[in-house]
């Protein structure tokens, strides 16, 4: 396969201030790859190199083999990129079929667009469109009636109206709701199978959605690079997230994660749950309430739910990390009231374990002892 | 089912926008049947003169429409464009009342006796009526592109848009040996087919050119902001960066749409120099740039017939109150001005689309009683969920 977008050593700085510093990225035709990273790592720059909207201090973009420096947005758009902004960038006073038709024009000269009538297979590729959108009877009154929700999606249909050969969609659910967020992922993982997307996310729920490759910037260069699973047991990923130098090893995340879901198991990250894992990590990180409350926030996405056990227990290699395992999943589910689906996925969990029964009932007592009455 | 309901309002649309062609095509056969056949027999030839100049101005008022209205490029240097139609014109017609080998007179005062090179082509009748148009959209488009290949908008546009407006101002003002500086060029007693310009048969003449250059005017605004080429124009105003990453470079779109509006304003200055029998370096004049401006706002930016109504009423009104009330007229324009900005925004002709019908209504009698919230009765999905409620029931 041949890569369809290359980055080589891209530095943007601002004023001195590194935007991008030396930035490799690489990326083959028809992947779909979920960008990630704190606040500030550089990611919408980066959309930005590519697009043309800035230009790299030093280092090479490449698409499709063509070089992408001192190329005006348009002419980069006309060689098959299309952008969906953070915030939805529809044009209010049109309606979405006129919205769609803009951007689907293939003959975009002054004189082509002023002159030529709209082809028929346009407006058929245009109706259809509305459908996959779902805008379909909301198609000829102003963009600006539309919904948030609707708006993001008439924007990503303005983008396949483009037919570009690689998408770079910016943060589509902020903002939205679960359903509609689940909608999006849907919608875009049906668009994976004729595109090459790069979607730019902080939605850690949304992200295990869609995600098959992952690939993590920080202070404008990739951290680290792998699927959804190997990104998340990465220490340094949680350090940047966590925003704190942390000794958490790769074994005690994998811990942490077997407790978070048997928080999750009901959909339902109690409070008190989270209290409790809170108070594991507590013994890594700072004592400090004030950033125990940050943290709480950060791991409450990193953690992420519904991660099946049975990929998660045979990580697990000596019978220590086994023991405890199970005793943080104890604590954590008795915290608050044990519920059937709880008390089931935790019955999963012992016989995943494989610990003799003895061993089981001595470390339940323990936990119990452990909690706060 | 499904592509039958989603049909169906598409259908609407279309007997409603043929039914919207219909009582445009109706309205304007009235306008024109109104101002050339029966404003000229009702009026006197003073009152026809002006109304002759307010219709010319009311085609620069379409061409800043165009710009600002639609691309949202506020110019505040169509001074140049319409001065430029009108010295045109003007050069032209002092030529053509010449004998064998004569310059014009006030070339005496300053001591000139060759007709400099400039004024040579418009000695010819077809050359000056293509200038009229192509010189200013020529300087409209030059200037244009410098701006809009820098990305300069906003303010920055406006701002440059009037310093321009200085620098030809002066350029004209200073020039006595060229074109008569500060005194301009009169036409009223120059010579047009045989006869005189300021004649009251000319007069007339002019006046019906007026009135069908505005009617094309109008058509040649309307095909341009409708279709693709007007919803660019449109997406250009509301996010001009989305345009140029859905692939569309707006240099090109807003350079054309400046040098048309520019060239529009070309041809209004050539009407309305003939029929005030002056053109001088008053028409570049900061506060007549800006009026312009005010025309449209008070009649409605983005609709066309406002530009045009706007222009008529805002300088019919200054003509009656500046006879009674001289004095009174510039605290009469800030006031409007002011009333257009705070109560009516869209203007005069947005305020009859959206808000008028309901204010009527609720003054001479009960306003139409709603059955729920407007936005549940407007609500596409809810209209929708009802037809198929209601088809289920059938």
């Amino acid at each position: 396969m041949t890569a369809l977008l290359e980055i080589e050593n891209v530095t943007v700085s601002f004023d001195g201030f590194k935007a991008l510093n030396d930035l490799n990225f690489a990326m083959n035709e028809g992947e779909l790859r979920v960008i990630i990273g704190p606040n500030g790592a550089g990611k919408t720059t980066f959309l930005d190199v590519i697009t043309g909207k800035v230009q790299p201090t030093t280092g090479q973009a490449r698409f499709q083999g063509k070089d992408l420096k001192k190329q005006a947005e348009h002419t980069i758009a006309r060689l098959g990129i299309g952008r969906k902004f953070q915030t939805p960038r529809v044009y209010l006073n049109l309606t979405p079929r006129e919205n769609l038709e803009l951007s689907c024009n293939r003959d975009k000269n002054v004189f082509a667009t002023l002159f030529k009538k709209t082809p028929t297979a346009e407006k058929r590729t245009v109706g259809g469109l509305l459908e996959t959108i779902g805008l379909d009877h909301k198609a000829d009154v102003p963009a600006a009636l539309l919904s948030h929700g609707e708006k993001q999606w008439l924007e990503i249909g303005m983008l396949v109206a483009q037919s570009p050969d690689l998408l770079l969609v910016d943060e589509p659910v902020a903002g939205l709701t679960d359903e509609e967020t689940e909608q999006t992922g849907n919608l875009l993982i049906s668009l994976a199978q004729s595109h090459s997307i790069i979607v730019i996310e902080h939605d850690m729920e949304f992200v295990r959605q869609i995600a098959r490759q992952v690939t993590v910037l920080h202070e404008g260069s990739v951290l680290c690079e792998g699927t959804m699973d190997e990104v998340q047991n990465d220490p340094r990923v949680i350090e940047v997230y966590l925003g704190q130098e942390t000794h958490v090893t790769p074994e005690q995340m994998l811990l942490l994660r077997i407790a978070a879901t048997m928080a999750w198991a009901d959909n339902n990250f109690d409070p008190v749950q989270q209290a409790v894992i809170l108070e594991r990590l507590s013994q890594q990180f700072s004592s400090d309430s004030e950033e125990r409350a940050q943290l709480k926030a950060d791991l409450n996405n990193l953690l992420g739910k519904n991660i099946p056990l049975e990929e998660l227990v045979p990580q697990l290699t000596t019978d220590a990390q086994r023991e405890q395992a199970l005793m943080l999943s104890y604590e954590v589910i008795s915290s608050n009231q044990i519920n059937p689906i709880e008390a089931r996925l935790y019955q999963q969990l012992v016989t995943l374990l494989g610990l003799p029964p003895e061993t089981v009932s001595r470390l339940e007592a323990a936990a119990l002892e452990n909690l706060p009455s | 089912m499904a592509t039958e309901t989603a049909m169906r309002p598409r259908q609407e649309i279309k007997a409603q926008q043929s039914q919207q062609r219909k009582l445009e095509i109706i309205g304007i056969i009235a306008f024109v049947v109104l101002m050339a056949v029966v404003l000229p027999l009702l009026l006197s030839g003073f009152r026809l003169g002006l109304l002759g100049r307010f219709l010319s101005l009311a085609i620069v008022a379409l061409g800043i429409d165009l710009i600002w209205g639609f691309t949202g490029l506020l110019s505040l240097g169509h001074g140049i464009f319409f001065a430029l139609g009108g010295y045109a014109f003007a050069m032209f017609l002092q030529l053509n009342s010449l004998g064998e080998g004569q310059i014009p007179e006030f070339f005496g005062l300053y001591g000139v006796d060759t007709l400099p090179w400039f004024w040579g082509p418009f000695a010819s009748l077809p050359f000056t009526l293509l200038a009229i148009f192509i010189l200013p959209a020529i300087v409209a488009g030059l200037l244009g592109y410098l701006v809009f290949r820098n990305r300069i908008r906003g303010v920055y546009f406006s701002i440059l848009t009037q310093a321009a407006l200085v620098v030809f101002f002066n350029l004209f003002n200073g020039q006595q040996k060229w074109i008569n500086g500060t005194n301009g060029l009169k036409t009223d007693t120059s010579v047009f087919f045989g006869q005189q310009v300021g004649s009251e048969s000319m007069q007339m003449t002019f006046y019906l050119i007026t009135v069908a250059v505005l009617v094309v005017m109008y058509l040649l605004c309307r095909w341009l902001t409708s279709g693709r080429f007007g919803r660019l124009l449109v997406a250009i105003r509301d996010d001009e960066n989305r345009v140029r990453f859905s692939g569309y470079d707006p240099t090109g779109f807003k350079v054309l749409v400046f040098a048309v509006s520019g060239a529009i304003a070309g041809i209004a200055g050539a009407l309305y120099t003939v029929q005030s029998g002056i053109v001088s370096p008053q028409f570049m004049d900061i506060a007549f740039s800006i009026e312009m401006v005010i025309w449209v706002a008070v009649g409605g930016r983005a609709t066309l017939v406002g530009a045009i109504l706007g222009a008529l009423l805002v300088n019919w009104a200054r003509a009656l109150l500046s006879e009674s009330f001289p004095e009174v007229w510039l605290f009469f324009q800030g006031a409007l001005f002011l009333l257009v900005v705070t109560a009516l925004p869209d203007g005069l002709v947005g305020w009859c689309r959206q808000q008028a019908p309901q204010q009527v209504r609720s003054l001479i009698s009960k306003p139409e009683p709603l059955l729920t919230y407007p936005q549940i009765e407007l609500d596409p999905d809810i209209q929708k969920e009802r037809q198929e409620i209601g088809d289920r029931g059938a």
